[in-house]
């Protein structure tokens, strides 16, 4: 079983980028789980036709973890993906990290982490231990990191990589950084900007995928591109980012930048 | 073996924030106070409560409810549990309820000051205790006092004395409690208000009417700056330690009530006098005292300073007496090791010289 993580800054595409992940991997008939790591429950909606399906969290609150069952929480979306949604506390009380960890351990004593990919989409930055949970205990052993060339986005992806490097340096750590997904912005120079951060944190850009108003166009009717429109240029991308994935090997530990190295190589390209 | 049998080493000023503040308010008769956390932070602090009470011959289980978070709780936050404990507390006949917060609670950031300040019927105290923003037992005592005197109003004076933070789980504090007003009333004067020791929720407005608050120990100058200043009463800061502690005692109080102490001085004198004639059996056997300090920081803090000074004066005063029954010390740790803890006054003193002559009679 490959189970994979994309990370990123808030706002960059990692919904979307795993929610067409998961449909393309679904065509190569493999069988796909994602499962939606943020309190705001939005990362299987495409994949369900615009549903916000329940999540772990408030099932959980509503009945206490023992009136919860594995039927309760997986929902099987386009083409037989099934979603989960972690979800978490209301916005400004509790501790969202610690809902992350209370999901893992249920859906653990379910035994529903099972199929050939699991996909974890997990909120913008890894702020406390609990969003750092799908890296550890062996759950996600490949780490994306989804970005574009704007430098905010790389501090992002930089700082996921110092969590990766230093979960990774744990003796049973299985957790490693499989590669950088540019999802792009459409800046000049993006696409060779993202290759070499990749190169300098010591891993590869996997998959370049250019801006495309399809991809909103297929939001508004509430699918994946995938789904909506299967024969356009964007949906072989993410069929192409499929492929990748399932043949990438190449596991590394990540060397996050200097934050003074980070603001030239931004410089050197713009 | 141990090699340092006395627990000073141990740090009480370390410790939980929250049993701090627990040793103050459970000691207020007709309160509830609410422990806003997991279930496991009330019931040590009930079980060593209780042990002190029966140690005192009181079979009160002191009054602690745990609002009892479990994981859901601190997912979701713990300001709903929060608010039906309170209400449960508030159903029940009580003057007042004491909200004492955990690391927990603070760390998930739920608002215990906004829900105490709810309608509930009856006055709703919350106290801030969570250990791990770097208090201490110490703080946690200081910090409950300071939260009661901010509801205490001015009032008419009575003459009497204040007591400041007795230390309630100390097993010596009723004994130490009867001696300062023992050694009162040898000047005319009275308590007006153990604060607090035993006492009730309505007692407490009596704070301000005293002519002089008296600190258990140099660890609670905080508390006795914010009553000075929000009701001018001058304090003394410790309880005495020793024979001659016990004397400057009586003339500092003397002084700073503007009376005459002097035939006061000289009956407990002479009462020293004969207290230590009765110990004579004791004279002559070569002892060593125990003279160690409370572990503190490189940086000590200031309720550590205090702690070392306080534990100074016990040892002076140790030695004060070992001088007075001609007990030959010996600097380097050969003869007969006597215990030396906090002597307050001429019967602590005697009760420590009790002590010794088990030691010593061993």
């Amino acid at each position: 079983m490959k189970q994979i993580a994309l990370y990123g800054k808030g706002g960059i595409g990692k919904s979307t980028t795993s929610a067409n992940l998961s449909a393309a991997l679904s065509g190569r008939g493999i069988s796909v789980m994602q499962i939606g790591c943020d309190p705001k429950r939005d990362s299987t909606r495409m994949l369900m036709q615009g549903r916000f399906i329940p999540t772990v969290m408030d099932l959980v609150r509503e009945r206490g973890n023992e009136g919860v069952s594995l039927s309760d929480v997986v929902f099987t979306g386009y083409n037989g993906v099934r979603c989960v949604e972690a979800g978490g506390p209301e916005p400004g009380v509790g501790c969202a990290g610690r809902g992350i960890i209370a999901t893992f351990q249920l859906l653990e004593k379910f035994g529903a982490l099972e199929g050939d990919v699991i996909v974890y989409d997990v909120l913008g930055d890894v702020v406390c231990g609990g969003f750092a949970m799908p890296m550890r205990e062996g759950y996600a052993q490949e780490i994306y990191l989804v970005t574009s060339g704007e430098l905010m986005s790389l501090y992002a992806a930089n700082n996921i990589c110092k969590a990766v490097q230093r979960l990774s340096s744990r003796v049973k750590s299985k957790c490693r950084l499989a590669g950088v997904i540019c999802n792009a912005k459409g800046q000049p120079r993006e696409e060779e900007l993202v290759t070499e951060f990749a190169r300098r944190v010591n891993s590869a850009m996997v998959k370049y995928i250019p801006r495309d108003h399809i991809v909103q166009e297929a939001e508004v009717n509430r699918q994946t591109v995938i789904e909506y429109r299967p024969d356009s240029v964007q949906a072989d991308h993410y069929r192409s980012l499929a492929e990748r994935i399932m043949e990438n090997t190449r596991l590394t530990i990540p060397t996050p930048l200097e934050i003074d190295e980070l603001e030239s190589l931004a410089r050197e390209f713009f | 073996m141990s090699l340092n049998p006395l627990p000073v080493n141990s740090s009480r000023l370390g410790g939980c924030t929250l049993t701090g503040a627990i040793s103050v308010t459970s000691h207020i008769r007709d309160t509830v106070t609410v422990v806003h956390g997991p279930k496991g932070c009330s019931h040590h602090n009930a079980s060593l409560l209780h042990a002190i009470c029966l140690d005192d011959d009181r079979m009160v289980m002191p009054s602690l409810i745990s609002t009892a978070l479990g994981e859901s709780e601190i997912i979701f936050g713990g300001e709903e549990a929060l608010r039906s404990t309170i209400r449960h507390a508030a159903g029940r006949d009580v003057s007042a309820i004491f909200v004492l917060s955990t690391c927990i609670v603070d760390t998930i950031g739920d608002d215990t000051c906004w829900i105490c300040a709810e309608e509930y019927g009856v006055p709703v105290i919350p106290i801030p205790t969570a250990g791990f923003l770097g208090g201490s037992f110490q703080d946690g005592m200081n910090n409950a006092l300071i939260a009661l005197a901010g509801i205490a109003e001015p009032c008419p004076a009575t003459g009497g004395i204040n007591l400041i933070g007795e230390m309630n789980l100390e097993y010596e504090v009723r004994e130490n409690s009867a001696e300062i007003s023992r050694l009162l009333s040898l000047l005319g004067l009275n308590v007006n208000l153990h604060f607090v020791h035993d006492t009730t929720f309505s007692q407490l407005s009596l704070l301000g009417a005293a002519r002089l608050n008296i600190l258990r120990s140099p660890s609670l100058v905080p508390v006795g700056e914010v009553l000075k200043e929000q009701f001018g009463t001058p304090y003394i800061p410790s309880f005495p330690h020793g024979l001659s502690g016990t004397l400057s005692f009586i003339r500092t109080v003397a002084g700073a009530c503007g009376i005459d102490g002097q035939e006061a001085v000289s009956g407990e004198c002479v009462r020293q006098e004969e207290m230590i004639a009765g110990f004579s059996d004791l004279s002559n056997k070569p002892v060593s005292l125990d003279h160690t300090l409370p572990c503190v920081k490189e940086i000590p803090a200031t309720e550590e300073l205090a702690a070392v000074l306080d534990r100074v004066e016990e040892i002076q005063a140790a030695g004060e007496l070992a001088a007075r029954l001609r007990l030959p010390v010996s600097s380097d740790g050969n003869g007969i090791s006597l215990p030396v803890g906090s002597a307050i006054g001429t019967a602590g003193t005697r009760r420590m010289l009790h002590r010794w002559r088990r030691a010593i009679h061993a």
